[in-house]
């Protein structure tokens, strides 16, 4: 009988009220968050651009040349009327939206400071649209592969700008000796082997390479005339790379095009050298940019063509390109006001000044990546090497498991210090007991390596400990060692857990200022470091030291600027590190 | 009806000794492999109890018994797997090849070298098909051609007709009778003495688990099976001898299949057979 009442009122009713408003409570306050960062933001960089005073023509000439063929290039890769529908309709209605509601409340409320209508156009709909389309535009033929070309220019420019960067602090000419000593025979015998089955020319290889490192260590001040740093940079980085894509390219389709594809950029790459040692850039960097960029390039630009399928796609750097061009001509010759912005080609090569309109970040730019480049290895290498070695190697029970529990409950500490106290530590242990220096380089990467080791470790762990133990008996039945186990199985399957960790960690280095003023770090210098024992200066330690200028230039187009190229350069790297991450996970 | 069904059989299969039929008595087999006085403990808790039973080369040896009576605790002694736990502590000889296994003298990695092992659960490993088959050659530095020792263990783990055109994806998207193939072929490749098997089929359906069958049945020509499983028909079907183990991790029978399944020598052992308990 009771069922049957229960049947007759359906199953009655079970309340939802807490979760919903859970639900809507959480929205809120994740959208509230990221309003009031996308506001702080756009008026950084309408600062740092100087927005502000960019004129309406200004902007529609831009908008014309530049952003519709960009958006109408997205369209037609995505090459559905719905989506074509959707964004002109958001792109009109919001027009008047935004027109409508922002002189409302200019006039009925509050006169809203540095903006415009269409600037507020700009930030509120033309990025997110243009965002959109780029993100669906991507998904079609052509759109990939002109955002695999973009990818590659603007990457290969990031990684040959960061190794230029690097070798500025690195010795040359030991690195020229260690090279052609060691590290060409010692591939070129690997390489000997694999193709030709030979255990033994396979098993050389590394006793070969290290003869020749310490070789190289060796004869460093013996030799005594060396080539210039343009050819060293040359014969040992531009020359292998091109190698390399030549290599891939004459898989697909043959030696008389690999030739081409890996030597018209080298071609392109040296002529660019010797010009610049001329006009008076940096040559190498000019060279490593070239042939990052351009080796790429041609091996993506061959395998496009190759496919035949999706070729217009390689038409986006000149469209974009060619809309700045036509944007800037139309702009000198209608003669309408231009913005003035801080952030600008000289702002990021060139030294601090006095004036605002002269300030550069160049050397800070260049300590910032030399410290983080440092950083990055080395906390990875201690972040796995530790919890590797409290994961995997250390028992659980008896004196050595308690050892571990309580290093293990200390680490967790650590990572709630603060980085002053970091600051400190590195002080008293890197700078003044090892005499590494004040301010310098290394003591920097060390004490910020040490800060976020803790960070580092733990996350680590947690990847290492999620990979399931039927893996890891599966391994060590096979009669595997705990190291090969280690290795083959458990590092694989936690490395991309690992690296988001290390990402995240890293992302926290690059911004800590408090840690480098305690070490004592330049607030400004006018060089960039020359070696890893040099005094530098980084990017938030500048930024930070401009915003105490009596000039409100500096406190806010400088500081705006410095902000934004702050910005910049951290979503590069961890871009970049993500994509990486994601293509070895994709490749495992 | 299979010749070998008697009406004192005590579980109705159609094979029983029938698929052994192609090898020799057991009786004219050496010793693979030998328990003696063998006790294993977890803390205070006893797994194996007084336990001695020799295990012929070359045949399949089932162990049956009632969950949780030490049947995998067994296994595991023999290739000292019980090693990564740090409770577990054993006590009497396990010999392997004449020598006691648990000697000072022994390496425990070098040892499991030469015993495959095949775990209840399919577990390959996050790489491709090739690359599980071929790891334990890397990690012994095996010098030969690897492919063809690749091809040749996939063959003899009868997988190879189904994933010959994709070697080098993953191993993890093959079906899980197949991932468990795959774990055989694995487990092969290095040409172990022995193979112990922990219920190999219990996750599988039956047509899957039949495959894994008939091939360890091939598998007995070459290596030493050492098998757990909970499925009578299948111990009866597959195996050369049966241990029956009871709570406790006592060793309460062990002789040839035929003999346990139609006349054995306790009750307690008939009525775990018959189902009465277990
Ligand atoms: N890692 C371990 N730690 C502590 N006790 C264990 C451990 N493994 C097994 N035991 C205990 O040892 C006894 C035997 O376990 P074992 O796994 O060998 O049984 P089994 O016969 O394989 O059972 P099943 O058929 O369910 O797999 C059980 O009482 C179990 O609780
Ligand atoms: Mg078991």
């Amino acid at each position: 009988m009771a069922t049957d009442n229960a049947n007759a009122d359906g199953f009655g009713e079970v309340s939802r009220v807490r979760g919903i408003a859970f639900e809507y409570l959480s929205l809120g306050a994740s959208v509230f968050g990221l309003v009031a960062l996308g506001v702080l933001l756009v008026y950084v960089a309408i600062d740092a651009f100087d927005l502000s005073n960019a004129s309406p023509e200004w902007l529609l000439t831009y908008f014309v040349t530049l952003v519709v063929p960009f958006l109408a290039f997205c369209l037609y890769s995505a090459d559905d009327p719905a989506v074509t529908r959707r964004a002109l309709g958001a792109l009109g209605g919001g027009l008047v939206a935004v027109a409508v509601v922002f002189t409302a409340i200019e006039s009925l409320l509050v006169p809203i400071p540095r903006l415009n209508w269409q600037l507020a156009y700009l930030f509120v709909v033309a990025a997110p649209v243009a965002a959109y389309l780029t993100y669906v535009g991507s998904n079609g033929r052509p759109g990939a592969v002109g955002f695999g070309l973009l990818g590659r220019l603007v990457g290969g420019a990031a990684l040959g700008l960061a190794v230029g960067t690097l070798f500025l602090v690195f010795d040359s000419l030991v690195w020229f000796l260690a090279y052609t000593l060691g590290v060409l025979p010692a591939v070129g015998l690997y390489a000997y082997g694999r193709v030709r089955e030979a255990s033994r020319a396979r098993t050389a290889a590394l006793p070969v390479g290290f003869l020749g490192l310490v070789a190289a260590v060796v004869l460093r001040d013996v030799i005594p005339t060396y080539p210039s740093d343009l050819l060293i940079y040359l014969w040992t980085i531009a020359v292998p790379i091109a190698v390399a894509g030549g290599l891939v390219v004459a898989d697909r389709r043959g030696r008389t095009v690999a030739a081409v594809a890996a030597g018209l950029p080298l071609a392109v790459a040296t002529a660019g050298g010797f010009w610049a040692t001329g006009a008076g850039l940096p040559a190498p960097t000019v060279l490593l940019v070239l042939v990052t960029t351009g080796v790429p390039t041609a091996v993506y630009v061959s395998r496009v063509v190759d496919v035949g399928e999706g070729v217009v796609g390689l038409a986006l750097p000149f469209l974009i390109a060619g809309g700045v061009v036509v944007g800037a001509l139309v702009v000198e010759a209608w003669g309408v006001p231009a913005p003035d912005p801080w952030l600008d080609a000289g702002f990021v090569t060139e030294a601090p000044s006095r004036t605002p309109a002269n300030a550069g970040l160049y050397p800070a730019i260049v300590g910032s990546v030399i410290i983080i480049a440092l950083v990055a290895v080395l906390s990875f290498l201690l972040g796995v090497g530790t919890s590797v070695f409290l994961e995997e190697y250390t028992p659980g029970t008896g004196p050595i498991g308690t050892l571990t529990r309580i290093l293990q409950v200390n680490i967790a500490n650590l990572a709630a210090v603060p980085s002053v106290v970091y600051g400190l530590l590195g002080l008293g242990l890197f700078a003044n007991l090892l005499g590494l220096g004040i301010g310098t380089a290394v003591t920097a990467a060390l004490t910020l390596s040490l800060l976020i080791l803790p960070i580092t470790i733990i996350s680590a762990q947690e990847a290492i400990r999620s990979v399931p133990d039927d893996l890891r008996r599966g391994s060590d039945a096979m009669g595997a060692t705990r190291w090969q186990t280690t290795k083959n199985v458990v590092l694989p399957e936690a490395m991309p857990g690992i690296l988001t960790g290390t990402i995240l960690a890293l992302g926290r280095a690059i911004g800590e200022t408090a840690p480098l003023i305690m070490i004592g770090a330049a607030t400004t210098v006018f060089n960039p470091p020359s070696s890893l024992f040099s005094r530098f200066s980084a990017m938030p330690m500048q930024i930070y030291t401009w915003a105490g200028f009596p000039q409100a230039d500096f406190r806010y187009g400088v500081v705006a600027a410095g902000v934004i190229t702050l910005l910049i350069i951290l979503v590069g790297m961890n871009g970049t590190a993500i994509l990486l991450r994601n293509r070895a996970e994709r490749g495992s | 009806m299979s010749n070998t069904t008697s009406d004192d059989s005590l579980i109705t299969t159609e094979v029983q000794a029938d698929s052994n039929d192609d090898r020799a008595p057991v009786n004219e087999a050496g010793t693979a492999v030998a328990a003696r006085d063998l006790n294993v403990y977890y803390g205070d808790e006893q797994a194996i109890n007084d336990v001695t039973m020799e295990i012929p080369e070359k045949r399949v040896t089932a162990l049956i018994g009632p969950s949780g009576c030490g049947k995998s605790t067994f296994l595991r002694t023999i290739n000292r797997m019980n090693d990564m736990i740090d409770i577990c502590r054993v006590e009497g000889d396990v010999e392997f090849g004449g020598k006691n296994v648990y000697d000072a003298d022994v390496d425990p990695v070098a040892l499991r070298r030469k015993i495959g092992m095949v775990f209840q659960k399919p577990n390959p490993f996050p790489k491709s098909i090739r690359d599980n088959v071929a790891y334990g050659l890397k990690i012994q530095g095996f010098d030969g051609d690897v492919d063809a020792r690749v091809e040749e263990s996939l063959k003899g783990a009868a997988l190879w007709d189904e994933v010959k055109d994709q070697l080098h994806s993953s191993g993890l998207e093959l079906s899980g009778g197949q991932q468990q193939r795959l774990c055989i072929a694995r487990a092969i490749a290095p040409d172990p003495e022995v193979i112990l098997m922990d219920e190999p089929t219990s996750a599988l359906d039956p047509v899957a688990a039949s495959k894994i069958e008939d091939l360890i049945d091939d598998l007995a020509e070459e290596y030493t099976v050492i098998i757990v499983t909970h499925n009578m028909q299948q111990a009866a079907r597959i195996s050369d001898r049966t241990a029956v183990f009871l709570t406790g991790g006592e060793l309460v029978e062990y002789d040839d299949t035929a003999k346990i399944f139609e006349d054995p020598e306790q009750q307690r052992v008939e009525d775990y057979i018959t189902g009465k308990f277990g």
